[in-house]
């Protein structure tokens, strides 16, 4: 059925791919937005007061363990995760990006507060347990980029971590996370900044390394509105910077909105440079084909007959060319994604819902051009349509 | 069996002025009898053959398959008459490039509800009696020119139409691959069939029952 269709398929397959890898380009964005999006609004974010090492989301100073036990005080409050977020190259920490590599260190005392993440998906070995020390579970890019595994080795600070576990890819910040336990988290701050090291020395300041905090996830009570919460932080406990999850949800939105706009544009651009190329080349082919129309209705072929006819191979040749498109664009994705997996990033996201709605798109308006094209080649009479080929 | 009364065809010139074709037509084939219809090239033959067809209409006038009025049909009744009635015979053999040459004659058999092994048979039977059953999984690039014409000829009678209409069946081929289509043609005609056949070339009218020229959109009897 499908012979004489090579070009055909191939020239769907083309504007089926670039639909299909536009598309994937555009779901990276958004489930980078989602993951991060769905992770403020999982839980509190409260640092201490202060610009401190500008790290992580709150970007605030010293939380020290007082403040965790009057944070944990607060009515409405669940649990309260101390934890220490430090940028793995001080010299990138100058601003809060969502793409650098950052170490993190959980309090694994504590349950993991956060609604959305209670725990991270381990996709090779397991997570971090309470009690362990200098082992350390990976991101998946950040993993990837150094080629680690588990029972790999890994140098931070000087020190030797063995890596005990791999996190699924997440597609989100996670994905360049090294995560520590709190304990080693804290050593490698100390190792960091001189000033920090300078205070301690000094014993200025009567800090023990439970104090040493950079922020604290907060979870809620059932029943709880996470904002009130929040506010309620905010009133009783001083010296704190306390984020609303609404708030901070608000200030991703707004800082990726540009990336919004992006993928929109993209999405866009995907459907109507896929789209066209897709109808056109189906319409294309029906009109050569207009002799061919003209024979078959001199031999009796009705309306009917040869719309039914044209649909069914319409149909067939947008499904093989759609099939093959997105097998090219997963191939092209493959490609450019191994040659900047070394960099630390993932440019496309396949999503089933992304590769069946493409098909499905393609097999709609393929049909729909075909049934164009055939009203418009049936509209001429038998005759004209021999005498237009020849 | 084929009755044409007052045939009126024109086009339209490119400077917009109508150019009158074919001027109040009237003809009459019976089953059996073969009609040549000679005439210079652009003297309206093929447009003749194409209203007689119902591949066109013509500006007016009627033609009748036996008792049936067939150019006041709609479409889809003009297709039916077509599959039912007419077998076709192109200069040009206007068989599909994708498909085999025994694929191009069943297709005949396709759009009148025919198709089967029977139809088959009858098909491999034709080709075998113009000489083609051994290129029957040829396609038609692969085939010469008389093959082509051949192949074209069995599908135009695969279904045994009462009328068969030859447009310059032979202008395309060589006297010898000529002078087989024209041999199968007047066999349709003894077999009973109404044969009208449009050709500038005198030994098309060898065997006619009849032969016009048209001229100035009107058939002349020579």
């Amino acid at each position: 059925m499908l012979r004489g269709y090579l070009f055909t398929v191939l020239g769907i397959a083309i504007g089926v791919a670039g639909l299909v890898a536009l598309g994937a380009m555009s779901e990276r964005i958004v489930r980078f937005i989602e993951g991060g999006d769905r992770f403020v609004l999982g839980q509190i974010s409260v640092a201490g007061r202060g610009m401190g090492m500008g790290t992580g989301f709150t970007a605030g100073g010293l939380l020290p363990a007082s403040a965790i036990r009057a944070i944990a005080a607060v009515p409405g409050v669940a649990g309260v995760q101390p934890q220490v977020m430090l940028p793995l190259n001080p010299s990138t920490s100058q601003f809060m990006t969502l793409t650098q590599e950052l170490v993190l260190g959980f309090d694994l005392s504590v349950p993991m507060p956060n609604r959305h993440y209670r725990s991270l998906p381990v996709r090779a070995g397991r997570f971090l347990l309470e009690g362990d020390r200098r082992v350390a579970v990976l991101g998946a890019a950040f993993a990837a980029s150094r080629g680690l595994g588990v029972g790999s080795r890994l140098t931070l600070e000087g020190e030797s971590y063995e890596v005990v576990g791999v996190l699924d890819r997440m597609l989100t910040a996670p994905d360049r996370f090294v995560m520590v336990p709190i304990a080693d988290a804290r050593a490698q701050w100390v190792a960091k900044d001189a000033l920090l090291r300078t205070v301690l020395a000094s014993g200025a300041m009567a800090l023990t390394a439970a104090d040493l905090n950079t922020g604290a996830a907060v979870g809620w009570r059932d029943g709880e509105d996470p904002d009130a919460v929040a506010l309620r932080i905010r009133e009783r406990v001083p010296a704190v910077n306390v984020q609303l999850p609404s708030e901070l949800s608000q200030l991703l939105q707004s800082s990726t909105a540009f990336f919004s706009a992006l993928l929109a544009g993209i999405g866009v651009l995907a459907f109507v440079i896929g789209g066209l190329s897709l109808a056109n080349t189906v319409a294309a082919a029906v009109f050569e084909r207009i002799r061919d129309f003209g024979v078959k209705r001199a031999l009796g072929a009705s309306d009917l007959q040869l719309g039914r006819e044209v649909l069914g191979e319409a149909l067939a040749v947008t499904l093989v060319g759609g099939v093959a498109g997105i097998a090219l664009a997963l191939a092209l994705g493959w490609v450019i994604d191994g040659y900047v997996a070394g960099s630390n990033q993932q440019l496309f996201h396949f999503s089933p819902r992304l590769l069946g709605g493409a098909l499905a798109f393609s097999v709609l308006l393929g049909t729909a051009a075909a049934a164009y094209a055939t009203a418009r080649v049936v509209s001429v009479s038998p005759a004209e349509a021999i005498r237009r080929s020849s | 069996m084929l009755r044409a009364v007052g045939l009126v065809k024109s086009y339209r010139a490119p400077s917009g002025a109508p150019i009158r074709v074919l001027a109040g037509v009237d003809l009459s084939v019976k089953p059996g009898e073969l009609v040549v219809v000679t005439g210079p090239s652009g003297s309206g033959k093929s447009t003749l053959l194409n209203v007689l067809g119902l591949l066109e209409d013509g500006d007016g006038g009627d033609v009748w398959f036996e008792d049936a009025r067939v150019s006041a049909l709609g479409r889809g009744a003009k297709s039916r008459a077509r599959g039912g009635y007419v077998g076709f015979l192109f200069q040009s053999f206007l068989l599909l490039p994708s498909l085999t040459a025994l694929e191009n004659v069943l297709l005949a058999a396709r759009y009148v509800g025919r198709a089967g092994p029977a139809t088959r048979r009858r098909a491999l039977d034709l080709m075998a009696e113009v000489g083609v059953a051994d290129r029957q999984d040829h396609f038609p690039p692969q085939l010469s020119g008389g093959e082509q014409q051949r192949v074209a000829f069995c599908r135009a009678v695969l279904n045994d139409p009462p009328l068969l209409l030859a447009d310059e069946p032979t202008g395309s081929l060589d006297d010898a691959n000529g002078a087989v289509i024209l041999a199968a043609i007047r066999g349709r005609a003894r077999a009973g069939a109404a044969v009208v056949v449009v050709s500038h070339r005198p030994e098309a009218a060898v065997g006619a029952g009849m032969v016009y020229r048209l001229r100035d959109g009107a058939l002349e009897s020579p």
